[in-house]
């Protein structure tokens, strides 16, 4: 991403002084008028909800989210989460959650964009078709996924039992085993085409030139790959696994919807979990407490992603 | 970039033969790619033209014995309950996806402008700001903003969802139109600045018809969004004549818990407007993330 610095007029360069800040400031307010519409929105909706999270962790608020009979209680929110077994599962599902989902469904977005980088009859049909489970919704994906793995009537088991290779359906999602593998397998669906299309875009910009260069000179395919091509696209590599894994983080809807974290927990993410602690328990204190550790795994992950992002920046020579 | 005239590689066979591997091997990937995705589709419109006895059967009719379109007929109905309802929550999900996309444009492009011409303190940072707002997710904001939503008297209504999804899109469709607007050539504004434009004026004039497939970009994206977006949908309405589709369907579920049929035709009919518009629009959104989000 380069950032180009073009100003629409010249401006007379600061002395770098105290007051100079606060002049540019004034100077530059009708840039300003541009972006506050922006920065409203995110202040009222994002930024004054962090920071009430952040205070509801330290209560204890009463079902009802009566907020007047709010009681502080210091840390016992926090103290509360780290001695629950339940986190501990629910992080352990999360972690398999976030990177099985995010490494293979970059592995084949991937291995996709290569194969659709080349011309033949029919790709753009077939890019388009890649793409339509990333476009309908969570939900009714959800719902398809549900009734193929439906133990009784799913097409899977149906396949299975017909090929001799189980004697009746198996339990995909009613069973503890193979339960968040099975969700797995849906969230990839939904989230390859996602991959596919940042890797595609990244091909893009790889010189043919340098390709060609590299043919000339007797490069096979796979040294081309691994010598050129590669090299071009480890920025747009690690900002798509840096979005996929953050969304695989905070998904929601799949396992809320086909399993609602069951059975037992085995398919609670910690997601799923907090919005059942708030909204299924009325545990508001709890869940802000979660929310808040949430919140600072996140921003850690946000720097790498704002580093990333840098590195593209740097590598173009600019600001 | 002008096409240069291929050199004729050695036509050794034996390197021929491992390209061709290559060509096959992603060819074969490709199919297998073709069959993960499209075949949950394919189930899915098949089990909706049966009747609900036909899917309920071990092993199952691979195609139904007696297809019928009954249960699109029920959802699109307005006179039993089911349609009505189905019918409803779909009027409710096109206003809300497309008074959150107009309000999204508007906030957007100038942002995006700005970001992109102008160096002004702070700018960096709001800018990271802006795209952090993808990291956090939905349940952070959501007992905070049930809280707001309740003070100020939008709990319930369809409001509250549009004041929300317009953060959930703003992020990217301000990256995305801020790489546009690093494309247009800043000479171009000048040129009518010097023929006496105001900055406005040669904003409205001459970058915004340039920056029109970004704009579609964007709008398909915050439209896509909002019309999925189940969990404030899920949280901030309980009346039922209020629901969007995602959670509508939800509701259809619970209370009609083995009729599959219905269930995929509902799942089918609420993916054909994003997937249409997409498909449509498809060549300016690839683009627009090409431009936008990954640069030379």
């Amino acid at each position: 991403m380069t950032i180009l610095t073009g100003k629409a007029e010249a401006r007379p360069r600061l002395q770098p002084n105290g007051a100079g800040v606060l002049r540019k400031i004034w100077e530059h307010r009708v840039d300003y008028a541009y972006v506050l519409p922006a920065i409203a929105v995110m202040l009222i909706v994002i930024a004054y909800p962090i920071y009430y999270t952040i205070e509801l962790s330290f209560f204890n608020t009463p079902p009802g989210l009566q907020l007047r009979d709010k009681i502080f209680i210091g840390l016992d929110n926090y103290t509360a989460i780290l001695s629950s077994p339940v986190f501990w599962k629910v992080t352990s599902n999360t972690l398999i959650w976030t990177l099985g989902s995010t490494f293979i469904a970059f592995v084949l977005g991937f291995a996709s964009a290569l194969a659709l980088h080349r011309d033949f009859v029919g790709r753009g049909l077939l890019r388009a078709v890649l793409i339509i489970p990333w476009v309908i919704s969570a939900v009714a994906a959800s719902y398809i996924w549900k009734w193929i793995y439906h133990s009784d009537f799913g097409i899977i088991g149906a396949v299975l039992v017909g090929l001799g290779l189980a004697d009746r359906p198996p339990n995909f999602i009613d069973s503890v085993s193979t339960v968040l593998p099975s969700l797995i397998v849906v969230n990839i669906w939904r989230e390859f085409p996602f991959a596919m299309i940042m890797m595609m875009a990244g091909l893009q910009t790889v010189p043919d030139q340098l390709l060609r260069a590299a043919k000339v000179d007797g490069a096979n395919a796979w040294q081309r790959f691994w010598h050129v091509t590669f090299p071009h696209l480890r920025n747009v590599s690690t900002v798509t696994i840096l979005l996929l894994a953050v969304a695989n983080f905070n998904s929601f809807i799949i396992p809320w919807i086909m399993t609602g974290g069951g059975p037992s927990n085995a398919s609670h993410i910690w997601i799923t979990h907090i919005y059942e602690l708030a909204f299924g328990r009325q545990r508001w204190g709890v869940a802000s407490a979660y929310s808040v550790l949430l919140f600072l795994i996140l921003m850690s992950l946000g720097y790498f992603y704002v580093r990333a992002l840098s590195g593209n920046e740097r590598k173009d020579g600019s600001a | 970039m002008s096409p240069i005239s291929e050199t004729a590689p050695g036509g050794q066979a034996r390197r021929r033969m491992r390209i061709d591997g290559w060509r096959w091997g992603g060819r074969i990937f490709l199919v297998f790619m073709l069959l993960y995705t499209a075949l949950p589709m394919i189930w899915m419109l098949i089990t909706s033209i049966k009747s609900g006895f036909a899917a309920m059967q071990f092993p199952p009719q691979w195609w139904p014995d007696q297809p019928t379109l009954a249960s699109y007929r029920k959802l699109l109905d307005p006179q039993n309950s089911v349609g009505r309802d189905f019918l409803r929550f779909f009027w409710n999900s096109l206003f809300v996806s497309t008074a959150t996309t107009i309000l999204s444009v508007i906030v957007a492009v100038p942002a995006a402008y700005a970001f992109s011409r102008f160096t002004f303190p702070g700018r960096n940072f709001l800018f990271f700001a802006v795209l952090l707002r993808n990291m956090f997710p939905a349940v952070i904001f959501l007992v905070p903003l049930f809280i707001l939503m309740r003070a100020i008297g939008l709990v319930n209504t369809h409001g509250s969802l549009i004041l929300t999804y317009l953060t959930f899109g703003l992020p990217l469709a301000i990256w995305l139109l801020k790489g546009f607007y690093d494309n247009i050539p800043v000479q171009l504004e000048q040129a009518a600045r010097i023929d006496g434009a105001t900055r406005f004026q040669a904003f409205i004039l001459i970058v915004m018809p340039l920056s029109a497939p970004g704009i579609i970009a964007t709008a398909i994206y915050s439209f896509i969004g909002a019309w999925n977006e189940y969990i404030y949908a899920y949280t901030f309405l309980s009346k039922n004549d209020q629901l969007t589709l995602p959670v509508g369907i939800q509701r259809f579920f619970s209370e009609n818990t083995t009729d599959f049929p219905g269930l995929m035709a509902a799942s089918f009919m609420m993916s054909v407007p994003v997937v249409v518009l997409f498909l449509v629009l498809q060549r300016y959104f690839v683009r627009a993330l090409t431009e936008g989000a990954v640069k030379h």
